[in-house]
């Protein structure tokens, strides 16, 4: 069959590869490169100090260890508001089995995320709630729970888990998690399933995906990612107070669409979005920090940043599917 | 026929990226007369249609109505200025009633004081509906009660009501009955004794010829050229639409061979609440198993039960050597294929290339110990879509990007990608055009010669006596008739049994 495409009158080609989707998938590489330079330069070079860097650095592990598993959510095309309460939640756990045994611990607390994981799975597969509203409920029962365990006094954390609270040992965990997930996201069906389901779910269903398992799954995953960034949290902070994780879902979720995640998920995801997202957050949040704005100018801010990035960068042709 | 001109279309261009969907089309329509409008997919029609009727902006060009140049940015804006359409897809919302839906964007009259007066709208609307005589269609009611084809007719009443100069006609009939359809063409009639004008743009050639006055082609996007229907043939327009001669051999030509004793599948009391009840047959090797029916008979759900995609189905499926199918993967595991009438949602993911659209149900038999590699997956979506001769820039492309006719060979290259020997094929050529019907007429005879089992569920008479080996016809939710093939067969002897 002949392929009568013509190439005369085409739109001028600045035009056409700013509305490209290899400029969309450049558009947050460069929004990060810009949010460094002008955050360096509105702090006078205090963000680009070694000093600095490493501050930077030990505030971008957990979160990028929860980004992972809420990328595999949102690929989906769900969301989950759940990220804090069950940081918060699985921190407690983690201090308090750390006086029995430290693997113990770190078991405990990723069982306590995909617990509540499997919870979310569970209303959003089996009764058909959206995940929007299920992981809404969940957030605040189990902020609730946090309240509760820690309304006498924090929880502390025993001095052997706080004496790992090594870089090293921070890197290793994070880039193993990133290296795992990135090698089930693009070489296994594991990924090319979640794509296919947040693209649409019907079609996938009826090409022989397991849907409701692949939901349920991802969700019981990204708790226990969760779980396992709590961790990493017990060993920086030694001792868990009832803001454990407080807006950490609302981070996550400007992390990942300044990384330029689709909110509607499928298949235009990249895994890229997680780090760049991560830390083009971290950056933002820590210049605003050290530019002295009172903590409702920084929110302020960050709204507008977030909006003006979903706007550009939304796929508006997936919404009209989705509806 | 006045020879009053009613709508010049001057230079009218349109372009989606690199895709040229209309170039250049001139044209003049007459008042009192209905045109036929034609074209392969990808010809343009559709968009054509749509920029008249404010659903996309004009590219370049101008419509001039009555001698009045028309700058119409919505459809609601395009009803006050003369120009309604009846969509190809659903054109009616949820969550609104039947009345709510007819007067959508014209509710000025029933507002007091920017109140709606509820009863009023209601009341405007059942007499309406009863002048047209779908008086069933109760107005007051939810949309969502009724039907595909009872939701068309009350785009019709929306579309027509108001008495617009020119309407057009999308697509429609292949959502309608035959009854459905009679309704639709009274009211073309009707507007052309008026002295007013019918766009009407359809796929099936028999239909055009018997309800048209002219018939303008369309191929490519370009104008090719406008005839008097009472001039030509049906080889005539496939001869304008495809550019070249279409063979005579559209359907199967052989009649007379026995069918396989050898049964590959046994369906048994399979039912569906609301849908078929206690459905038994037994599908041949080599065998095109035909299911024809009126729109509502249950034939669509007898496809969606097999593959185990129902909801709530009982009774049993079973394969030649006792597989039970339960499940769609257990359906795929066991070379089962499907694809859905409704190919937007259940066959395609349209927001995803081409190769993750083939490759998905075959990336188990990919994966070499659990690892795809990403060249593999191309090369194999390559082969696929170029075997079915799919229309594509490449197989990354996304499938939104494609017309029915491509949609579906994607559909075909997945499962044919998969090796499946059953087939069940829900509306295989439902909106696709005549060349693109060929080659699927010509793939199903040449599976069959493969020794594969084909089930072809198909609203169209003349398709089912060309194809199939055997025909069921279904009323009801039950089974109602069933005929071998033989060219004695007749139109008539299988409305028979529908009706």
């Amino acid at each position: 069959m002949s392929n009568t495409v013509k190439k005369d009158q085409e739109p001028s080609k600045l035009r056409s590869f700013l509305s490209s989707d290899t400029f969309k998938g450049l558009l947050p590489f460069i929004g990060l490169v810009v949010i460094v330079v002008v955050m360096n330069i509105l702090t006078q070079g205090k963000i680009l100090t070694p000093k600095r860097l490493r501050l930077l650095l030990s505030q971008v592990y957990y979160p990028m260890i929860v980004a992972t598993g809420v990328f595999f959510v949102m690929t989906l095309g769900s969301i989950d508001f759940t990220e804090g309460s069950t940081l918060g939640l699985a921190s407690i756990v983690i201090s308090k089995l750390s006086f029995t045994s430290i693997p113990l611990a770190i078991l405990g607390g990723i069982l306590t995320g995909a617990a509540i994981g499997a919870i979310n799975g569970f209303f959003h597969v089996k009764f058909k709630l959206q995940s929007f509203i299920i992981t809404i409920c969940t957030m605040f029962l189990f902020r609730g729970v946090c309240a509760y365990l820690t309304t006498e006094t924090a929880v502390p954390a025993s001095a052997a888990i706080k004496a790992l609270d090594q870089n090293w040992l921070k890197i290793t965990i994070t880039v193993a998690v990133l290296l795992v997930a990135w090698f089930l996201f693009r070489f296994t069906r594991i990924g090319n399933d979640v794509k296919a389901v947040g693209s649409g779910e019907t079609a996938a269903r009826f090409s022989g995906v397991k849907t409701d398992r692949v939901k349920f799954l991802t969700f019981v995953a990204a708790g226990a990612l969760t779980g396992l960034a709590a961790f990493v949290n017990v060993i920086k902070v030694g001792s868990i107070t009832a803001t454990a994780g407080n807006q950490l879902e609302t981070q996550i979720l400007i992390s990942l669409v300044l990384g330029g995640l689709p909110i509607t998920g499928g298949a235009k995801v990249r895994f890229s979005n997680i780090i760049v997202g991560t830390l083009m957050y971290t950056v933002l949040n820590n210049g605003l920090v050290m530019m002295g704005f009172e903590s409702q100018t920084q929110q302020l801010i960050k709204g507008v940043i977030f909006l003006l990035f979903v706007a550009l960068t939304i796929d508006r042709k997936a919404l009209k599917v989705i509806k | 026929m006045e020879n009053r001109v009613l709508l010049v279309a001057e230079n009218i261009d349109k372009r989606f990226g690199i895709t040229h969907a209309v170039d250049n089309v001139s044209l003049t329509i007459n008042a009192g007369e209905v045109r036929g409008l034609i074209g392969e997919n990808g010809s343009g029609k559709s968009t054509f249609s749509q920029m008249l009727c404010g659903i996309y902006s004009i590219g370049g060009g101008t419509f001039t109505l009555d001698g009045k140049v028309l700058h119409c940015r919505n459809q609601v804006e395009a009803n006050n200025e003369g120009v309604a359409i009846i969509v190809q897809e659903m054109g009616t919302l949820s969550g609104l009633t039947v009345a709510e839906n007819i007067f959508l964007g014209h509710e000025e009259p029933f507002m007091h004081l920017g109140v709606k007066d509820t009863r009023a709208m209601n009341k405007e609307a059942q007499r309406l509906l009863d002048e047209y005589g779908f008086g069933r269609i109760k107005a007051g009611n939810m949309i969502d009660l009724y039907n595909f084809e009872d939701r068309k007719l009350v785009e019709i009443v929306k579309a027509t009501y108001m008495k617009p100069k020119i309407l057009v006609i999308d697509e429609t009939t292949t959502a309608l009955s035959q009854n459905g359809r009679m309704e639709l063409y009274k009211i073309m009639d009707a507007i052309r004794a008026d002295g007013r004008t019918v766009i009407f743009i359809s796929h099936d050639l028999n239909e055009v010829l018997t309800h048209t006055d002219t018939v303008s082609v369309l191929r490519d996007g370009e104008y090719i050229a406008t005839v008097n229907t009472r001039d030509v043939t049906e080889d005539d327009l496939k001869r304008l639409m495809v550019g070249r001669e279409i063979g005579s051999a559209y359907y199967r030509t052989d009649y007379g061979e026995p069918i396989s004793g050898e049964v590959v599948l046994s369906v048994r009391d399979v039912s569906v609440p609301g849908q078929i009840d206690h459905v038994s047959f037994e599908l041949h090797r080599g065998e095109i198993l035909g299911f024809g029916g009126l729109s509502e008979c249950g034939m669509h759900e007898v496809g969606k039960a097999i593959f185990a995609a129902s909801w709530d189905r009982t009774g049993s499926v079973t394969l030649a050597d006792g597989t039970e199918i339960n499940s769609i993967p257990t359906a795929i595991a066991h070379s089962i294929a499907y694809a859905s009438k409704d190919r937007d949602n259940e066959s395609v993911i349209l927001n995803e290339s081409i190769r993750n659209n083939i490759v998905l149900p075959s990336l188990g038999d990919l994966a070499n110990h659990g690892l795809l590699s990403g060249k593999k997956l191309t090369k194999f979506a390559e082969k696929h879509a170029l075997d079915m001769q799919t229309k594509m820039q490449n197989v990354g492309q996304f499938v939104s990007d494609l017309s029915g006719g491509n949609k579906q060979k994607v559909v075909l290259a997945r499962w044919l990608g998969k090796g499946s020997d059953i087939l069940v094929l829900d509306s295989p050529t439902r909106g696709i055009d005549v060349k693109v019907k060929q080659a699927i007429y010509a793939l199903m005879a040449d599976l069959r010669r493969q020794g594969k089992s084909i089930i072809m569920i198909s609203e169209e008479i003349p398709e089912l006596l060309g194809m199939a080996d055997r025909i069921i016809i279904m009323k009801d939710g039950v089974l109602n008739g069933e005929f071998l093939r033989d060219p004695a067969l007749s139109e008539e002897d299988l409305i028979a049994k529908m009706v």
